[in-house]
């Protein structure tokens, strides 16, 4: 005998996935906006794979963008499957604090809840936060989600600031990534968006951890590309381990040299 | 109606997660239930959720084990004090007795499992290959981590129920009327997947413990455990409560246990796909007599003793053979009396030890080995 399912509506479980980019005035030089807003553009598709993958995982896409205080770029949590990119322009100062408390705003419960997977959030910035960045860390850090997060972070151009994106990050065995040119940052936003998208989504992502055991909640996919100091973006890479699909095919891009523009 | 008087009955069942099936990784959760004698009392349910966790490698064997020893443990405790329950003794001696105790005795099994199955090349070439040389280090500073385990085991007594939970997934309590509550205190440290566990330290500062008195029809109709699969399943946890009432009023229709017996099965599996993806168990404990009219309760009662002897079935995880160990038991194992059984009402076999059909070779060479060192 055949009878209906008890209880509410079934889901998936939400995995939020928020940039954090920089849109200062200096994100206008030497087309760094503009290749931002290719290299997100051109990670979508590729988001939308990973998130096929694992059906049991509704990853959810939104943008902050910082420059004089900052905004929701896009404010909606979008599943991936219609997410699209809107421009980025660039303008004022570099309030890469205030973009830390947006964030730390939605990871409060509610709006987030317990049943989330760990949210991804990525960090781009051109150089040194001109705000309270330690206030708008330490408000992200209040939230346990925020706690929780996988948090990635990359550099544009030789101004950024290693250590503030490294206090992001809060791990020490993860460095921020360093794109000295557009084909870097297209690298390290596809990096950012598939490999790490499909580990956060993984069933080792999802399976439960002894509490303490892990310096991060989510296994991070060895990093196939150039960390900051890196001097340019191919010699590091070739060497880096790939434990997954999608971070090798990032390392096989990564043989090819590539100057630094930025 | 007296309290000696109460029946419950008790329906479980495990799938795997969809996403494990994907990955090929075991089901890692485990459901015991143990009943001395088809009517008496205590009834004990048990459910465990290894961690998936890649360096919780042997968890699905930690979950069994934690099972059988939270059911042998809590049974002991029990017994002890039968016939002479003083609810605010079992109260102060259980909630630091209990998971001492339990741990303590969970630990010995693991110690016991790994002194004869040790650690192999092949174990730890795939956690280096997903975790990193580290995870190895982590391991072998503490093996009692690859066994990782939650446990939620819940105890029915004439006058009281016990309950005792280490690590997420849910205890429901589920009132005549429908009403759902919850009878432990939330933790806060369970978030993102994170959890306290059978393998951490300090795992028996982490329990959740409760004793609830039963007084004539002032007892919950039913209990339902779960592992965090289920409830991650849900949109919402309105939606997991839901689930609570709707298998209460389905228990309440005519032939409702047979219906919610055949189905369980088949509502996980759907869980399971449509939501967590994680492996998900659902034990239940209920009482008929609240649930049905006066005027049907005897017919029903007939048509359930009819059909107990040829209805048991084994609702612990499948174990791949390749998994199996030499030996998996502790010689503790063997002193407390256990069915693993769906339980289609009320056991009136002599109480077995039933294993998976793949284990069952290993384990009653297991417990050969554990008689005669008993001896």
């Amino acid at each position: 005998m055949e009878m209906k399912r008890p209880g509410g509506e079934l889901a998936s479980r939400p995995l939020h996935f928020i940039w954090i980019a920089d849109s200062s005035g200096s994100m206008g030089d030497d087309g760094k906006i503009q290749s931002l807003n290719t290299a997100i553009r051109e990670a979508i598709p590729h988001m939308k794979k990973v998130a096929e993958d694992n059906p049991n995982a509704q990853v959810l896409v939104r943008a902050v963008k910082f420059s004089n205080g900052a905004q929701w770029h896009i404010s909606q949590p979008t599943p991936v499957a219609d997410f699209a990119w809107a421009d980025l322009t660039a303008d004022g100062e570099t309030d890469m604090g205030k973009g830390l408390e947006l964030v730390a705003e939605q990871l409060k419960m509610p709006p987030m809840s317990d049943r989330a997977l760990p949210p991804v959030l990525v960090l781009v910035s051109d150089g040194q936060p001109t705000d309270d960045f330690e206030g708008g860390l330490k408000a992200l850090m209040e939230q346990p989600w925020g706690k929780k997060a996988v948090r990635i972070a990359i550099s544009i151009g030789q101004d950024a600031d290693p250590e503030v994106l490294q206090k992001f990050i809060g791990n020490s065995e993860l460095k921020p990534l360093a794109a000295n040119s557009p084909e870097a940052l297209v690298k390290h936003i596809k990096w950012a968006s598939t490999a790490v998208l499909k580990s956060a989504s993984s069933p080792a992502a999802t399976a439960d951890v002894p509490a303490g055991t892990d310096t991060a909640n989510v296994p991070i996919p060895t990093v196939a590309a150039p960390t900051v100091g890196t001097p340019n973006d191919g010699a590091q890479a070739a060497n880096a381990g790939t434990p997954n699909g999608a971070a090798q095919t990032a390392d096989a891009d990564n043989q090819n040299t590539v100057d630094d523009v930025w | 109606m007296t309290t000696n008087q109460i029946e419950w009955r008790i329906i479980g069942e495990t799938v795997p997660g969809a996403s494990h099936i994907r990955a090929g990784i075991p089901n890692q959760d485990a459901i015991l239930q143990v009943r001395e004698s088809g009517r008496s009392l205590p009834i004990i349910l048990s459910v465990a959720d290894g961690h998936g966790s890649p360096k919780c490698f042997r968890s699905d064997y930690g979950s069994r084990f934690a099972v059988k020893k939270s059911a042998q443990i809590v049974g002991e405790f029990l017994d002890e004090r039968r016939g002479n329950f003083d609810l605010t003794e079992i109260e102060n001696r259980g909630k630091d007795y209990l998971p001492k105790e339990f741990v303590k005795k969970w630990r010995k099994t693991v110690e016991y499992h790994l002194k004869n199955n040790p650690f192999t090349d092949e174990e730890f070439k795939k956690l280096e290959e997903k975790s990193g040389a580290n995870a190895r280090k982590l391991i072998e500073e503490n093996p009692l981590l690859a066994y990782g385990t939650t446990s939620l085991t819940v105890a029915m007594k004439e006058d009281f129920v016990l309950y005792l939970q280490l690590g997420d997934g849910d205890i429901l309590n589920v009132s005549e009327t429908g009403k759902v509550m919850k009878p432990l205190p939330e933790d806060a440290r369970l978030l993102a997947n994170e959890t306290t566990s059978m393998c951490l330290p300090k795992a028996e500062s982490d329990f959740r413990f409760s004793v609830q008195k039963i007084s004539g029809a002032q007892s919950p109709a039913l209990v339902l455990l779960s592992t965090d699969g289920y409830l991650n399943s849900f949109s919402d946890e309105v939606g997991f409560f839901q689930a609570g009432t709707d298998i209460l009023n389905m228990l309440a229709a005519e032939n409702g246990f047979d219906a919610v017996n055949e189905n369980l099965k088949a509502w996980l599996e759907e869980a399971t796909q449509m939501g967590s993806g994680d492996d998900c168990t659902v034990g239940i404990i209920y009482r008929p007599d609240v649930l049905k009219k006066p005027d049907t309760a005897e017919g029903s009662e007939i048509a359930a003793e009819s059909s107990v002897k040829s209805q048991t079935e084994e609702v612990t995880a499948e174990t791949p053979t390749s998994l199996l160990p030499v030996s998996t038991e502790n010689p503790d194992d063997v002193t407390v009396t256990i069915t693993i059984k769906k339980d289609k009402n009320k056991i009136s076999a002599p109480p077995t030890v039933t294993v998976n059909n793949s284990a069952q070779e290993s384990a009653k060479s297991a417990d050969k080995n554990a008689e005669k060192e008993s001896e």
